[in-house]
């Protein structure tokens, strides 16, 4: 993991690390690059993704309208909003 | 030199569902005010569960059979990243590695003959909210009613070579879908990301691609296309530019287009499949119920009129209509002729329509009603002149046409008894008309007739009233 | 020391642990980032609950997101850690608690606190109203301190709910504790039993002389998978914890910096004083092994050795009728420094990371713990009653 990649990450997740969290971060990916070597040993050639353990499919609902929850309820706990609209520092467009 | 253009497109079209993809809110015209369809799912708020609406998959698959695709049995959903006010989880629920219908080809044509477009894929996914700018104030105001409302995404490989293939094949799709039910395809509900790049004629290898996104009016689409092959063909010929694989932003107003400096352009989605959503599979029963609820196509639909005897113009007029032979239709499984109803619709109907400075489109009227006016007019309940005035008032003031007819006593003729009173009275009125008629002069019948007439205020079956007329004088 | 967050109600009987969410309490799984919010309906695990009679005492602490060791709780140098939600039922402050499984901390928890934790196979329990992290193998468990209460609990809280897509049909579970268990085959994984220190090692013991008394067998056996599912588990949690909590942005709800002029200040900002170094890192990680790059030898692969995993472990259940493991590598942790956090948790996952990674149940009694085939779970309460009533 070199520090520009790890810039990159960060930035992806719109987070930053002071430079001692920095190390620490590397630290754990150098360790981590050591742990995941066991996965390469599983040989998994023909092996197909195991997404869900439990073998459901077609787990879908009608089309049918219904919403529980008012407006108001869903901007009470909003930072910052209008009377109808969640509110953010303009977009540049 | 000669250029050719290569074009791709991929094309988001909103789906015509009562509520959302995966939660029950409100579908794309539900809303009426921001964030009104909005629940703690489609805001981003932890503790909520994507449940996915069936109707969405028939939608989509039905799509794919139109346009002539391979419909994927199996097919899975996945999540991809990335951060944006509009997109309240910062991911969005897509189909990266088995999209619904793959495999499909249509033929569009233009002034120059047909060409053969080849779909990639059609994929299902969510839509992003909407972010209003507000300059005064400095801030942008978050929407999510447009958020989650189901989308289906139909990638073409580069098979355009015109603006007007491109256009052609929109326009195409837009029809296609309103006449399917799949889309209402209204102002902003079709979207696409142009993708062109231009070589010279007979080269081998495309050109540099620039991909210009979420362009939705077919007019800024064609100036779009024309202005960006004209940039690619002067930088190839005249060296104005250095031109390069990115995202550009065409600005309608300024005529151009400009490069994104959004972080977007280059960003890793780590798309990975989504662990709370099951596989769909599409058995074969599923697919032949879809089948079954398929809509036919304008096409179709022609040929069922041809057969039942509409003028060829008059098939055209309705076939442009979804709505219209939804309501031919309809009427005539209430039991009314196809002809017959086509006439109805197309005369009288788009008749008071006109007066009213509307358009077929604007017709609302249930086909219960207009079975009820027609079977009336049919069985000569009240004439022809009647039913118009019943139609035009059922139309324009949305009244029932049995409960019209009564509170107007439009139908008296059809009580026997009183149109037999009518005559009667009429009878002993004109004793010097009887004399005449009885005395062999039959033009006497038409002044005995007229009486009648304007006792039943014009209401009465012409014919009918005749004959009995003469009955009476004979006996 | 509190074990709560918000109390609810004083004469409660239950505790809810804040990755659940509770009407009219706020919730913040742990996070400075869900500062204030408060959500609009209850988990279907808790409303269950209050269906059968049983009242809300109030959110339990949990460590952020519930991705550390054992919660947060009593982190004082030299200190012992424990979880609020075990130590609460430990101390007889409620009859049980709902707690959020997502990679072992609540199994650690009750092995620390000498009480029962059951985490169910996976689809048992809905996981509406659950603050989300690794939704492919979290579950919610319950904690009690008998085995025969931890049992009842779940049996309210088990059964299908259509709000979770991911939820079995099974309409309602009634669980077995009394089973016969004399023959049966219990596995204890070398592997497991070698990493752990002498005290843990020491109840694992006297819980396999326990069984062996009551006609139960109890072998050996290597089984080398145990690293695998380890490795596979942290990529695909990390990865899934990543996606789950990028949400958390300063926009809709929660904690928003005070300091921003714009939308990219907003998000990191708000992000970066909103979670610890152990949820970034997580973030980090996960984000990581989706990559470009990466995706098809971490990420993708993992989903592979989840199956190879899967076949193994089932294979052996059918030799086996259940797996006794250490819960963790010692019977308590000190203290430990944020930094050092990532890894020690990586470590201590080993234990309990294959019942996350392919949904088969696990439950701690008696320090230890048991892991069963899918559906499975009579056959583990059973065996921990057969080991409760011995004394043990």
């Amino acid at each position: 993991m070199t520090s520009e990649k790890l810039k990159g990450l960060l930035d992806l997740n719109e987070l930053a690390l002071t430079d001692d969290e920095q190390t620490v971060m590397q630290n754990i990916f150098k360790a981590m690059e050591q742990n995941e070597k066991v996965l390469e040993k599983v040989d998994t050639t023909d092996t197909k993704v195991m997404v869900h353990v439990m073998p459901m499919t077609n787990v879908l609902r009608e089309d049918v309208r219904n919403q529980p929850f008012t407006r108001d309820e869903l901007l009470k706990g909003a930072p910052e909003c209008s009377d109808d609209s969640w509110q953010v520092p303009r977009l540049v467009k | 030199m000669k250029y050719e253009v290569t074009i791709g497109l991929e094309t988001h079209v909103e789906l015509a569902t009562n509520s959302k993809i995966f939660c029950s809110c409100g579908g794309h015209s539900s809303p009426k005010e921001p964030n009104d369809c909005v629940c703690p799912a489609c805001s981003g708020m932890p503790g909520m569960l994507p449940v996915m609406n069936k109707k969405v998959v028939e939608l989509a698959v039905t799509a794919g059979l139109m346009l002539g695709c391979d419909i994927n049995r199996y097919t899975t959903f996945d999540k991809k990243n990335y951060y944006y006010p509009d997109l309240p989880c910062a991911y969005q629920i897509t189909q990266l590695f088995s999209p619904i219908c793959v495999n499909g080809k249509v033929s569009v044509t233009t002034k120059n003959g047909v060409s053969e477009i080849g779909i990639k894929q059609i994929h299902m996914e969510e839509d992003a909210g909407k972010l209003v700018h507000d300059d005064w104030l400095d801030v942008s105001y978050v929407d999510f009613n447009r958020t989650s409302v189901p989308l289906i995404e139909i990638v073409t490989h580069p098979d355009f070579h015109s603006a007007d293939e491109v256009l052609a094949y929109l326009e195409m799709l837009k029809s296609m879908f309103r006449f399917g039910n799949i889309s209402e395809c209204e102002e902003g509900a079709m979207r696409c990301d142009v993708n062109l790049s231009v070589r010279p004629e007979g080269a081998t290898e495309l050109g540099v691609r620039t991909e210009m996104k979420n362009m939705s009016s077919l007019a800024a689409i064609e100036r779009a296309i024309k202005y960006e092959t004209a940039r690619h063909i002067d930088a190839l010929e005249r060296g104005t530019e250095v031109l390069v694989q990115e995202t550009r932003r065409w600005d309608d107003t300024k005529g151009r287009t400009f490069p994104m400096r959004n972080k977007e352009t280059e960003a890793d989605y780590r798309y990975f499949p989504d662990p709370n959503l099951m596989p769909i599979v599409i058995d074969d029963e599923w697919m032949d119920e879809i089948k079954a609820k398929m809509p036919v196509s304008a096409d179709v639909k022609a040929k069922e009129y041809a057969d039942a005897g509409i003028s060829e113009k008059e098939i055209e007029m309705l076939v442009s209509e979804r709505k219209v032979c939804d309501l031919l239709d309809d009427t005539a499984a209430l039991g009314c002729n196809k002809k017959e109803v086509a006439a109805w619709i197309l005369t009288d109907c788009a008749g008071i329509l006109r007066k009213n400075a509307l358009l077929l489109s604007d017709l609302n009227i249930s086909a219960q009603a207009l079975s009820t006016i027609i079977k009336k007019v049919g069985e000569g309940k009240i004439n022809r002149g009647i039913g118009k005035k019943v139609l035009t008032a059922v139309i324009e003031k949305g009244v029932d046409p049995e409960a019209y007819i009564k509170e107007n006593s439009l139908d008296v003729q059809v009580d026997e008894g009183f149109i037999s009173g009518v005559i009667d009275k009429a009878i002993l009125a004109n004793p010097a008309a009887v004399a005449d008629y009885k005395g062999g002069k039959e033009k006497a019948l038409q002044a005995i007739f007229g009486a009648c007439m304007r006792e039943l205020r014009g209401s009465g079956d012409p014919a009918v009233i005749k004959s009995l007329l003469e009955q009476k004088l004979k006996d | 020391m509190s074990y709560y967050v918000t109390k609810i109600n004083e004469n409660g009987n239950i505790a809810v642990d804040d990755t659940l969410l509770v009407k009219g309490a706020p919730a913040a799984a742990g996070s400075k980032i869900l500062k204030g919010f408060e959500p609009l309906f209850s988990a279907e695990a808790v409303v269950r609950l209050e269906n059968a009679g049983y009242t809300v005492l109030g959110k339990t602490k949990v460590g952020e997101f519930g991705l550390d060791l054992v919660g947060e709780f009593g982190v004082d140098a030299n200190d012992t850690l424990k979880g609020a939600a075990a130590e609460a039922v430990a101390n007889d402050e409620v009859a049980g608690a709902l707690c959020v499984d997502l990679n072992g901390a609540p199994r650690r928890a009750a092995a620390i606190s000498g009480v029962n934790f059951i985490k169910p196979t996976y689809g048992t329990v809905s996981r509406y109203g659950v603050i989300a992290a690794a939704c492919s193998g979290e579950q919610v468990g319950v904690c009690a301190k008998t085995v025969k209460s931890t049992a009842a609990l779940l049996s309210v809280i088990a059964g299908h709910d259509a709000k979770d897509g991911t939820s079995l049909e099974n309409e309602s579970y009634d669980y077995d504790t009394d089973l016969d268990v004399k023959g049966s085959k219990v596995l204890v994984i070398k592997e497991l039993f070698d990493a752990a220190d002498d005290t843990a090692k020491a109840k694992v013991d006297a819980f396999a002389e326990a069984l062996k008394a009551n006609g139960v067998v109890v072998e050996t056996a290597s089984f080398e998978t145990v690293f695998e599912a380890q490795a596979a588990w942290q990529i695909l949690m990390s990865a899934e914890t990543c996606n789950n909590l990028s949400r958390y942005d300063g926009v809709k709800f929660g904690y928003r910096t005070p300091n921003y002029n714009n939308i990219d200040e907003l998000y990191v900002n708000t992000r970066t004083e909103g979670m610890n170094l152990l949820t970034k890192a997580t973030v980090l990680y996960g984000s990581d092994v989706l990559s470009k790059g990466r995706y098809t030898d971490c990420y993708d692969k993992s989903l592979k050795v989840r199956r190879v995993v899967y076949d193994k472990v089932k294979e052996l259940f059918g030799s086996f009728d259940a797996i006794l493991t250490p819960a963790l590598s010692s019977t308590g942790y000190n203290a430990y420094s944020i930094n050092d956090a990532f890894l020690k948790v990586y470590g201590e996952s080993l234990f309990t990371a294959i019942p996350n990674l392919i949904g088969i149940p696990a439950l701690v009694s008696g320090g230890v713990q048991l892991m069963g085939n899918h559906f499975d779970e009579g056959m583990l309460f059973s065996l921990a009653l057969t080991a409760e009533r011995s004394g043990k």
